[in-house]
Protein backbone atom coordinates (compact mmCIF):
# COMPACT_ATOMS: atom_id res chain seq x y z
CA UNK A 1 0.00 0.00 0.00
CA UNK A 2 1.59 3.18 -1.36
CA UNK A 3 0.67 6.57 0.86
CA UNK A 4 1.70 9.52 0.59
CA UNK A 5 1.25 12.43 4.11
CA UNK A 6 0.38 15.03 1.32
CA UNK A 7 -2.72 13.01 -0.20
CA UNK A 8 -4.42 13.87 3.25
CA UNK A 9 -5.61 17.13 4.46
CA UNK A 10 -5.58 17.95 8.20
CA UNK A 11 -9.03 18.30 10.20
CA UNK A 12 -9.00 21.79 11.18
CA UNK A 13 -9.04 22.29 15.32
CA UNK A 14 -9.83 24.81 17.63
CA UNK A 15 -5.97 25.93 17.57
CA UNK A 16 -6.10 27.72 14.56
CA UNK A 17 -8.95 29.65 15.06
CA UNK A 18 -7.30 30.78 18.52
CA UNK A 19 -4.85 32.23 16.42
CA UNK A 20 -6.49 33.95 14.48
CA UNK A 21 -9.12 35.50 16.99
CA UNK A 22 -9.23 39.25 17.22
CA UNK A 23 -6.80 40.77 19.77
CA UNK A 24 -9.09 42.46 22.37
CA UNK A 25 -7.96 44.14 25.47
CA UNK A 26 -10.25 43.58 27.93
CA UNK A 27 -10.27 45.96 30.74
CA UNK A 28 -8.83 44.96 33.82
CA UNK A 29 -7.20 41.91 31.95
CA UNK A 30 -4.14 40.74 34.43
CA UNK A 31 -1.05 41.89 33.41
CA UNK A 32 2.05 40.57 32.86
CA UNK A 33 5.37 42.62 32.51
CA UNK A 34 8.48 41.26 30.61
CA UNK A 35 11.90 42.78 31.35
CA UNK A 36 14.44 41.75 28.48
CA UNK A 37 13.62 40.78 24.63
CA UNK A 38 16.05 37.89 24.15
CA UNK A 39 14.80 34.09 23.59
CA UNK A 40 13.50 33.91 27.06
CA UNK A 41 11.50 37.00 27.48
CA UNK A 42 10.22 37.32 23.55
CA UNK A 43 9.09 34.01 23.64
CA UNK A 44 7.16 34.25 26.78
CA UNK A 45 5.54 38.03 25.68
CA UNK A 46 4.65 36.48 22.25
CA UNK A 47 3.57 32.85 24.02
CA UNK A 48 1.07 34.36 26.61
CA UNK A 49 -0.24 37.01 24.41
CA UNK A 50 -0.29 34.42 21.57
CA UNK A 51 -2.45 31.76 23.66
CA UNK A 52 -4.53 33.82 25.84
CA UNK A 53 -5.57 35.70 22.90
CA UNK A 54 -6.60 39.60 24.43
CA UNK A 55 -7.35 37.82 28.72
CA UNK A 56 -3.82 38.92 29.55
CA UNK A 57 -2.20 42.68 29.12
CA UNK A 58 1.32 41.89 28.15
CA UNK A 59 4.24 44.48 27.92
CA UNK A 60 7.52 43.67 27.13
CA UNK A 61 10.39 46.30 28.14
CA UNK A 62 13.31 45.97 25.74
CA UNK A 63 15.77 49.05 25.49
CA UNK A 64 17.02 47.87 21.79
CA UNK A 65 15.26 48.52 18.73
CA UNK A 66 16.56 45.69 16.72
CA UNK A 67 18.03 42.51 18.80
CA UNK A 68 21.07 40.91 17.68
CA UNK A 69 20.98 37.23 18.59
CA UNK A 70 24.25 36.17 20.01
CA UNK A 71 23.50 33.24 18.72
CA UNK A 72 25.02 32.32 14.78
CA UNK A 73 27.41 35.50 15.90
CA UNK A 74 30.25 33.77 15.11
CA UNK A 75 29.08 33.01 12.19
CA UNK A 76 29.55 36.47 11.00
CA UNK A 77 32.78 36.60 12.40
CA UNK A 78 33.55 33.37 10.07
CA UNK A 79 31.88 35.44 7.33
CA UNK A 80 29.28 32.64 7.52
CA UNK A 81 26.64 35.37 8.19
CA UNK A 82 26.08 39.17 7.69
CA UNK A 83 25.02 41.18 10.46
CA UNK A 84 21.69 42.04 9.25
CA UNK A 85 20.66 38.24 9.04
CA UNK A 86 20.98 38.59 12.84
CA UNK A 87 18.99 41.41 13.82
CA UNK A 88 15.30 41.18 14.33
CA UNK A 89 12.90 44.10 15.21
CA UNK A 90 9.92 43.29 17.93
CA UNK A 91 7.34 44.62 15.02
CA UNK A 92 5.86 41.21 14.79
CA UNK A 93 5.67 40.97 18.71
CA UNK A 94 3.59 44.40 18.84
CA UNK A 95 1.54 43.63 15.99
CA UNK A 96 0.59 39.98 17.97
CA UNK A 97 -0.92 41.75 20.71
CA UNK A 98 2.54 42.57 22.29
CA UNK A 99 2.79 45.95 23.80
CA UNK A 100 6.53 46.39 23.82
CA UNK A 101 7.91 49.80 25.18
CA UNK A 102 11.97 50.45 24.54
CA UNK A 103 13.05 51.45 28.04
CA UNK A 104 15.53 50.27 30.20
CA UNK A 105 14.00 48.43 33.07
CA UNK A 106 16.08 49.94 36.43
CA UNK A 107 13.88 48.64 39.51
CA UNK A 108 11.52 46.40 40.89
CA UNK A 109 9.31 47.68 43.64
CA UNK A 110 7.91 44.11 45.06
CA UNK A 111 5.26 45.52 47.71
CA UNK A 112 3.46 47.45 44.78
CA UNK A 113 4.30 45.67 42.08
CA UNK A 114 5.85 47.76 39.16
CA UNK A 115 8.72 48.21 37.61
CA UNK A 116 10.66 51.24 37.06
CA UNK A 117 12.05 52.50 34.12
CA UNK A 118 14.41 55.12 33.09
CA UNK A 119 12.11 57.14 31.08
CA UNK A 120 10.91 57.71 34.36
CA UNK A 121 7.46 55.57 34.43
CA UNK A 122 6.43 52.70 36.76
CA UNK A 123 4.76 50.00 35.15
CA UNK A 124 2.25 47.87 36.59
CA UNK A 125 2.45 43.89 37.17
CA UNK A 126 0.30 40.88 38.50
CA UNK A 127 2.99 38.79 37.22
CA UNK A 128 7.12 39.82 36.06
CA UNK A 129 9.10 37.84 33.93
CA UNK A 130 12.88 38.75 34.04
CA UNK A 131 14.91 37.41 30.86
CA UNK A 132 17.69 40.11 30.95
CA UNK A 133 20.41 37.52 29.95
CA UNK A 134 24.09 38.13 31.09
CA UNK A 135 26.75 40.77 32.23
CA UNK A 136 29.70 40.26 33.64
CA UNK A 137 31.38 40.14 36.83
CA UNK A 138 33.53 43.24 37.94
CA UNK A 139 37.38 42.33 38.18
CA UNK A 140 37.09 39.01 36.88
CA UNK A 141 39.72 39.62 34.45
CA UNK A 142 42.96 41.57 35.74
CA UNK A 143 43.35 44.92 33.90
CA UNK A 144 40.00 44.38 31.99
CA UNK A 145 37.19 46.45 32.89
CA UNK A 146 33.85 47.65 30.60
CA UNK A 147 36.03 50.91 29.60
CA UNK A 148 38.47 48.41 27.77
CA UNK A 149 35.49 46.90 25.53
CA UNK A 150 36.74 48.67 22.46
CA UNK A 151 40.47 47.99 22.75
CA UNK A 152 39.59 44.05 23.83
CA UNK A 153 36.07 43.72 23.41
CA UNK A 154 33.98 40.45 24.89
CA UNK A 155 31.71 40.42 21.76
CA UNK A 156 29.54 37.80 24.38
CA UNK A 157 26.35 40.50 23.74
CA UNK A 158 25.88 40.15 19.86
CA UNK A 159 25.82 43.28 17.79
CA UNK A 160 28.56 46.76 18.20
CA UNK A 161 31.26 44.72 19.94
CA UNK A 162 30.65 41.84 17.48
CA UNK A 163 30.80 44.08 14.13
CA UNK A 164 34.18 45.58 16.59
CA UNK A 165 36.23 42.65 16.54
CA UNK A 166 34.99 41.25 12.89
CA UNK A 167 37.10 44.48 12.05
CA UNK A 168 39.63 44.24 14.09
CA UNK A 169 40.26 40.50 13.09
CA UNK A 170 40.26 42.20 9.39
CA UNK A 171 43.36 44.73 10.09
CA UNK A 172 45.61 42.12 11.74
CA UNK A 173 48.86 42.44 10.33
CA UNK A 174 50.28 39.57 8.45
CA UNK A 175 51.07 36.53 11.06
CA UNK A 176 49.80 38.52 13.94
CA UNK A 177 48.67 37.05 16.94
CA UNK A 178 45.00 37.12 18.47
CA UNK A 179 44.07 35.72 21.70
CA UNK A 180 40.92 35.00 23.80
CA UNK A 181 40.61 34.78 27.41
CA UNK A 182 37.51 32.24 27.82
CA UNK A 183 35.31 32.70 30.78
CA UNK A 184 35.29 30.47 33.86
CA UNK A 185 31.52 28.26 34.20
CA UNK A 186 29.05 28.93 34.35
CA UNK A 187 28.46 30.90 31.51
CA UNK A 188 26.34 31.91 27.97
CA UNK A 189 26.37 29.36 25.74
CA UNK A 190 29.40 26.47 27.13
CA UNK A 191 30.38 25.90 23.18
CA UNK A 192 30.42 29.12 22.44
CA UNK A 193 34.33 30.57 22.85
CA UNK A 194 35.86 27.29 21.22
CA UNK A 195 33.35 27.41 18.22
CA UNK A 196 34.54 31.11 17.93
CA UNK A 197 38.06 29.98 17.86
CA UNK A 198 36.89 28.12 14.86
CA UNK A 199 35.16 30.75 12.93
CA UNK A 200 38.29 33.14 13.47
CA UNK A 201 40.52 30.33 12.31
CA UNK A 202 38.55 29.84 9.39
CA UNK A 203 38.37 33.47 8.67
CA UNK A 204 42.22 33.37 9.26
CA UNK A 205 43.14 30.57 7.27
CA UNK A 206 41.55 32.08 4.19
CA UNK A 207 43.04 35.57 4.60
CA UNK A 208 46.19 35.48 6.98
CA UNK A 209 47.43 31.71 7.33
CA UNK A 210 50.51 32.14 9.25
CA UNK A 211 48.38 33.95 11.91
CA UNK A 212 48.60 32.22 15.70
CA UNK A 213 45.28 31.99 18.16
CA UNK A 214 45.95 31.73 22.04
CA UNK A 215 43.32 30.57 24.09
CA UNK A 216 43.87 31.18 27.87
CA UNK A 217 41.24 29.36 29.65
CA UNK A 218 40.39 29.05 33.12
CA UNK A 219 38.80 25.70 32.90
CA UNK A 220 40.62 22.30 32.46
CA UNK A 221 37.93 21.24 30.17
CA UNK A 222 35.05 22.31 28.06
CA UNK A 223 31.79 21.39 26.09
CA UNK A 224 32.43 19.24 22.45
CA UNK A 225 36.09 18.89 23.63
CA UNK A 226 37.36 16.20 21.67
CA UNK A 227 34.82 17.49 18.59
CA UNK A 228 36.53 20.58 18.48
CA UNK A 229 39.75 19.43 19.38
CA UNK A 230 39.81 16.73 16.38
CA UNK A 231 38.35 19.62 14.49
CA UNK A 232 41.23 22.14 14.98
CA UNK A 233 43.71 19.51 14.16
CA UNK A 234 41.87 18.22 10.59
CA UNK A 235 41.28 22.33 9.64
CA UNK A 236 43.78 24.53 11.24
CA UNK A 237 46.83 22.55 12.37
CA UNK A 238 49.94 24.57 13.70
CA UNK A 239 47.47 27.30 14.21
CA UNK A 240 45.63 27.15 18.02
CA UNK A 241 47.47 26.83 21.46
CA UNK A 242 44.73 26.69 23.66
CA UNK A 243 46.34 26.61 27.79
CA UNK A 244 43.74 25.20 29.75
CA UNK A 245 43.97 25.80 33.75
CA UNK A 246 46.66 23.32 34.00
CA UNK A 247 49.23 25.01 31.66
CA UNK A 248 48.23 28.50 33.82
CA UNK A 249 45.29 29.32 32.00
CA UNK A 250 43.53 30.32 34.66
CA UNK A 251 46.24 33.25 35.90
CA UNK A 252 45.83 35.95 33.25
CA UNK A 253 46.07 39.48 33.39
CA UNK A 254 45.76 41.97 30.52
CA UNK A 255 47.15 45.33 29.55
CA UNK A 256 44.42 46.74 26.75
CA UNK A 257 46.51 50.13 26.60
CA UNK A 258 49.83 48.08 25.63
CA UNK A 259 48.03 45.05 23.91
CA UNK A 260 49.28 42.37 26.24
CA UNK A 261 47.85 39.07 27.71
CA UNK A 262 49.62 37.74 30.61
CA UNK A 263 49.16 33.99 31.19
CA UNK A 264 50.98 32.06 34.08
CA UNK A 265 53.59 35.07 34.07
CA UNK A 266 54.48 35.08 30.49
CA UNK A 267 53.66 38.71 28.80
CA UNK A 268 52.55 38.29 24.60
CA UNK A 269 52.14 40.96 22.69
CA UNK A 270 48.97 40.15 20.69
CA UNK A 271 47.27 42.40 17.63
CA UNK A 272 43.58 41.64 18.66
CA UNK A 273 42.36 40.39 22.45
CA UNK A 274 38.80 38.48 22.89
CA UNK A 275 38.23 39.18 26.93
CA UNK A 276 35.16 36.97 27.81
CA UNK A 277 35.20 37.87 31.27
CA UNK A 278 32.87 35.38 34.20
CA UNK A 279 29.37 36.55 33.82
CA UNK A 280 26.61 36.86 36.57
CA UNK A 281 22.09 37.58 35.94
CA UNK A 282 21.61 40.74 34.27
CA UNK A 283 21.44 44.07 36.69
CA UNK A 284 17.61 43.94 36.45
CA UNK A 285 17.78 40.64 38.47
CA UNK A 286 19.71 41.74 41.03
CA UNK A 287 17.97 44.92 41.28
CA UNK A 288 14.48 43.10 41.92
CA UNK A 289 16.30 41.01 44.68
CA UNK A 290 15.91 37.60 43.71
CA UNK A 291 19.56 36.46 43.09
CA UNK A 292 21.56 34.63 45.33
CA UNK A 293 25.05 35.52 44.29
CA UNK A 294 25.44 35.85 40.80
CA UNK A 295 22.58 34.18 39.40
CA UNK A 296 18.48 34.12 40.53
CA UNK A 297 17.42 30.19 41.72
CA UNK A 298 14.20 29.24 40.62
CA UNK A 299 11.51 26.42 41.04
CA UNK A 300 12.10 24.01 37.84
CA UNK A 301 8.25 22.91 37.68
CA UNK A 302 7.18 27.05 36.60
CA UNK A 303 10.66 28.81 36.82
CA UNK A 304 9.10 31.01 39.47
CA UNK A 305 11.49 32.48 41.67
CA UNK A 306 12.64 30.90 44.66
CA UNK A 307 12.22 34.26 46.28
CA UNK A 308 9.14 35.91 44.79
CA UNK A 309 5.91 34.20 43.53
CA UNK A 310 5.13 36.74 41.30
CA UNK A 311 8.47 36.61 39.84
CA UNK A 312 9.72 34.57 37.06
CA UNK A 313 13.65 34.17 35.78
CA UNK A 314 13.89 32.85 32.26
CA UNK A 315 17.30 31.62 30.48
CA UNK A 316 21.33 32.68 31.23
CA UNK A 317 19.93 35.12 34.07
CA UNK A 318 18.57 31.90 36.18
CA UNK A 319 20.29 29.10 38.20
CA UNK A 320 17.84 26.27 37.66
CA UNK A 321 20.15 23.14 37.63
CA UNK A 322 21.27 21.40 34.81
CA UNK A 323 19.87 23.32 31.75
CA UNK A 324 23.06 24.74 30.14
CA UNK A 325 22.65 28.37 29.54
CA UNK A 326 21.26 28.59 25.48
CA UNK A 327 19.36 30.44 23.53
CA UNK A 328 17.63 27.33 23.26
CA UNK A 329 16.79 26.58 27.11
CA UNK A 330 15.69 30.01 27.32
CA UNK A 331 12.99 29.58 24.82
CA UNK A 332 12.28 25.87 26.28
CA UNK A 333 11.88 27.17 29.75
CA UNK A 334 9.79 30.20 28.59
CA UNK A 335 7.40 28.13 27.06
CA UNK A 336 6.65 26.62 30.51
CA UNK A 337 6.55 29.85 32.38
CA UNK A 338 3.96 31.30 29.52
CA UNK A 339 1.94 27.97 30.84
CA UNK A 340 1.74 28.68 34.25
CA UNK A 341 1.72 32.36 33.94
CA UNK A 342 -1.71 31.66 32.01
CA UNK A 343 -2.59 29.26 33.57
CA UNK A 344 -2.11 31.20 37.49
CA UNK A 345 -4.32 34.35 35.83
CA UNK A 346 -6.90 33.20 33.86
CA UNK A 347 -7.58 29.44 34.92
CA UNK A 348 -6.16 27.92 31.36
CA UNK A 349 -5.03 24.32 31.60
CA UNK A 350 -1.39 24.28 32.96
CA UNK A 351 0.80 20.84 32.23
CA UNK A 352 3.67 19.36 33.56
CA UNK A 353 6.92 21.07 32.60
CA UNK A 354 9.64 19.42 30.16
CA UNK A 355 12.96 21.65 28.56
CA UNK A 356 14.75 20.35 25.82
CA UNK A 357 18.29 22.43 23.85
CA UNK A 358 19.94 21.35 21.39
CA UNK A 359 23.43 23.43 20.49
CA UNK A 360 24.89 22.77 17.27
CA UNK A 361 28.39 24.23 16.70
CA UNK A 362 30.59 25.10 13.09
CA UNK A 363 34.01 24.00 12.90
CA UNK A 364 34.65 24.30 9.33
CA UNK A 365 33.03 25.18 6.10
CA UNK A 366 29.89 22.56 6.39
CA UNK A 367 32.03 20.98 9.68
CA UNK A 368 28.74 20.98 12.12
CA UNK A 369 28.23 19.25 15.49
CA UNK A 370 25.42 19.12 17.99
CA UNK A 371 24.57 18.56 21.61
CA UNK A 372 21.53 18.19 23.33
CA UNK A 373 19.48 16.83 26.04
CA UNK A 374 15.90 16.91 27.71
CA UNK A 375 15.01 17.65 30.96
CA UNK A 376 12.24 17.44 33.60
CA UNK A 377 11.21 19.40 36.63
CA UNK A 378 11.89 17.78 39.74
CA UNK A 379 11.77 19.15 43.52
CA UNK A 380 15.32 20.25 43.49
CA UNK A 381 16.24 21.40 39.99
CA UNK A 382 15.79 21.22 36.08
CA UNK A 383 17.14 17.62 35.92
CA UNK A 384 18.84 15.57 33.03
CA UNK A 385 16.88 13.18 31.52
CA UNK A 386 18.59 12.06 28.17
CA UNK A 387 21.16 13.41 25.88
CA UNK A 388 22.82 12.95 22.94
CA UNK A 389 26.43 14.56 21.20
CA UNK A 390 28.05 14.16 17.70
CA UNK A 391 30.58 11.48 17.77
CA UNK A 392 34.28 12.29 16.46
CA UNK A 393 35.24 11.17 13.20
CA UNK A 394 31.85 11.71 11.63
CA UNK A 395 31.57 11.58 8.02
CA UNK A 396 31.08 14.59 5.87
CA UNK A 397 27.93 14.21 4.95
CA UNK A 398 26.60 13.77 8.68
CA UNK A 399 28.54 16.96 9.48
CA UNK A 400 26.98 19.04 6.52
CA UNK A 401 23.68 17.45 7.43
CA UNK A 402 24.06 18.52 10.76
CA UNK A 403 25.24 22.05 9.88
CA UNK A 404 21.75 22.30 7.76
CA UNK A 405 19.98 21.71 10.24
CA UNK A 406 21.41 24.33 12.71
CA UNK A 407 20.43 26.95 9.71
CA UNK A 408 16.68 25.34 10.28
CA UNK A 409 16.76 26.02 14.21
CA UNK A 410 17.75 29.26 13.68
CA UNK A 411 14.96 30.26 11.46
CA UNK A 412 12.83 28.36 13.86
CA UNK A 413 13.76 30.00 16.75
CA UNK A 414 13.74 33.40 15.58
CA UNK A 415 10.02 32.75 14.05
CA UNK A 416 9.22 31.37 17.88
CA UNK A 417 10.78 34.36 19.38
CA UNK A 418 9.38 36.90 17.48
CA UNK A 419 7.03 35.58 15.21
CA UNK A 420 6.87 34.26 11.45
CA UNK A 421 8.45 36.91 8.93
CA UNK A 422 5.48 38.36 7.09
CA UNK B 1 -6.51 -10.56 13.52
CA UNK B 2 -10.06 -9.64 14.51
CA UNK B 3 -10.36 -7.63 17.61
CA UNK B 4 -13.80 -7.07 19.14
CA UNK B 5 -14.99 -3.42 18.39
CA UNK B 6 -15.33 -2.71 22.45
CA UNK B 7 -11.67 -3.44 22.59
CA UNK B 8 -11.05 -0.59 20.06
CA UNK B 9 -13.21 1.99 20.72
CA UNK B 10 -11.85 1.77 24.48
CA UNK B 11 -8.36 3.06 22.82
CA UNK B 12 -10.19 5.91 20.64
CA UNK B 13 -11.46 8.34 23.25
CA UNK B 14 -11.64 11.14 20.51
CA UNK B 15 -12.52 9.12 17.58
CA UNK B 16 -9.31 9.35 15.61
CA UNK B 17 -10.69 6.73 13.19
CA UNK B 18 -13.17 9.10 11.90
CA UNK B 19 -11.46 12.16 12.02
CA UNK B 20 -8.41 10.16 10.26
CA UNK B 21 -10.27 8.88 8.12
CA UNK B 22 -8.70 5.54 8.18
CA UNK B 23 -10.53 1.89 9.02
CA UNK B 24 -9.39 0.15 11.92
CA UNK B 25 -8.35 -2.28 8.71
CA UNK B 26 -6.10 0.42 7.14
CA UNK B 27 -4.44 1.13 10.40
CA UNK B 28 -3.64 -2.26 11.00
CA UNK B 29 -2.14 -3.21 7.48
CA UNK B 30 -0.18 0.34 7.98
CA UNK B 31 1.29 -0.41 11.32
CA UNK B 32 1.86 -3.94 9.61
CA UNK B 33 4.02 -2.02 6.65
CA UNK B 34 6.18 -0.19 8.93
CA UNK B 35 6.73 -2.70 11.71
CA UNK B 36 5.11 -0.98 14.33
CA UNK B 37 2.06 -2.11 16.76
CA UNK B 38 -1.34 -0.74 15.85
CA UNK B 39 -3.34 0.36 18.79
CA UNK B 40 -0.90 3.90 19.83
CA UNK B 41 -1.68 4.52 16.43
CA UNK B 42 -5.33 4.62 16.87
CA UNK B 43 -5.15 6.93 19.54
CA UNK B 44 -6.94 10.06 19.38
CA UNK B 45 -4.92 13.26 20.45
CA UNK B 46 -6.09 15.99 23.23
CA UNK B 47 -5.35 19.12 20.44
CA UNK B 48 -4.49 21.32 23.78
CA UNK B 49 -2.37 19.31 25.41
CA UNK B 50 -0.94 18.81 21.67
CA UNK B 51 -0.74 22.63 21.90
CA UNK B 52 1.72 23.00 24.73
CA UNK B 53 3.76 19.43 23.59
CA UNK B 54 4.48 21.72 20.11
CA UNK B 55 6.59 24.10 22.32
CA UNK B 56 8.72 21.82 22.05
CA UNK B 57 9.27 21.21 18.78
CA UNK B 58 8.57 24.72 17.23
CA UNK B 59 11.89 26.11 18.17
CA UNK B 60 13.23 24.26 14.99
CA UNK B 61 10.06 23.66 13.24
CA UNK B 62 8.50 26.67 12.29
CA UNK B 63 4.27 26.48 12.16
CA UNK B 64 4.17 28.89 9.38
CA UNK B 65 5.11 25.66 7.36
CA UNK B 66 8.34 27.39 6.28
CA UNK B 67 11.12 25.49 5.42
CA UNK B 68 14.86 26.23 5.98
CA UNK B 69 17.00 22.82 6.47
CA UNK B 70 14.83 21.83 9.25
CA UNK B 71 11.24 19.18 7.94
CA UNK B 72 7.83 20.70 7.99
CA UNK B 73 5.40 18.90 10.43
CA UNK B 74 2.65 21.34 9.82
CA UNK B 75 -0.69 20.23 8.10
CA UNK B 76 0.75 16.51 8.30
CA UNK B 77 -1.89 13.51 8.28
CA UNK B 78 -2.45 12.74 11.96
CA UNK B 79 -1.41 9.05 11.55
CA UNK B 80 1.90 8.85 9.58
CA UNK B 81 3.00 11.45 12.14
CA UNK B 82 2.35 8.99 14.78
CA UNK B 83 4.19 7.01 12.85
CA UNK B 84 7.05 9.06 12.50
CA UNK B 85 7.38 10.13 15.98
CA UNK B 86 6.80 5.72 17.37
CA UNK B 87 9.34 5.23 14.64
CA UNK B 88 11.96 7.36 16.45
CA UNK B 89 10.67 6.37 19.56
CA UNK B 90 11.75 2.96 18.86
CA UNK B 91 15.13 4.23 16.89
CA UNK B 92 14.39 3.19 13.74
CA UNK B 93 14.15 6.38 12.12
CA UNK B 94 17.36 8.34 12.09
CA UNK B 95 18.60 11.81 13.97
CA UNK B 96 19.36 11.93 17.39
CA UNK B 97 17.60 15.12 18.07
CA UNK B 98 14.55 13.64 17.49
CA UNK B 99 15.18 9.95 19.10
CA UNK B 100 16.28 12.12 22.29
CA UNK B 101 13.16 14.21 21.62
CA UNK B 102 10.61 10.99 21.26
CA UNK B 103 12.53 8.78 23.80
CA UNK B 104 10.04 10.33 26.55
CA UNK B 105 6.69 11.10 24.44
CA UNK B 106 4.29 8.46 25.85
CA UNK B 107 1.56 7.14 23.58
CA UNK B 108 -0.75 9.88 24.63
CA UNK B 109 1.57 12.95 24.06
CA UNK B 110 2.42 11.31 20.24
CA UNK B 111 -1.03 11.42 19.31
CA UNK B 112 -1.42 15.08 21.18
CA UNK B 113 1.10 16.31 19.12
CA UNK B 114 -0.29 14.62 15.96
CA UNK B 115 -3.25 16.08 16.36
CA UNK B 116 -2.68 19.52 17.19
CA UNK B 117 -0.07 19.56 13.74
CA UNK B 118 -2.51 18.18 12.29
CA UNK B 119 -4.43 21.04 12.43
CA UNK B 120 -2.08 23.22 11.21
CA UNK B 121 -2.26 24.66 7.66
CA UNK B 122 1.21 24.97 5.62
CA UNK B 123 1.34 28.70 4.17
Amino acid sequence: MTLNRRDFIGTAVAASAALSAPMVRAQGAPRVVVVGGGAGGATAARYIAKDSAGAVNVTLIEPTRSYYTCFFSNLYLGGFKQMDELGHSYGGLAANGVNVVHDWATGVDRDAKTVALAGGAAVPYDKLILSPGIDFVDDAVAGWDLSAQNAMPHAYKAGSQTELLKAQLAAMPEGGVFAMVAPPNPYRCPPGPYERVSMIAHHLKNTNPTAKIIVADPKGKFSKMALFQEGWNNHYAGMIDWIGADFGGDVVEVDPAAMTVSIDGEVTKVDVCNVIPAMKAGMIAHAAGVTDGNWAPVNAADMSSKADPDIYVLGDASQQGDMPKSGFSANSQAKVCANAVRGALTGSRVFPARFSNTCWSLIDTNDGVKVGATYKATEEKIAKVDGFISATGESADLRKATYEESEGWYAGIVADMFGAKA
Amino acid sequence: MIRPLAFCLALVPFGALADDGYSEEDIREIASDYGLSAEPLMLGGDVDYGAYLAGECTTCHQTSGAYDGIPVITGWDALFFKIAMHEYRAKSRENPVMQTVAARLGDEEIAALAAYFAGLEDD
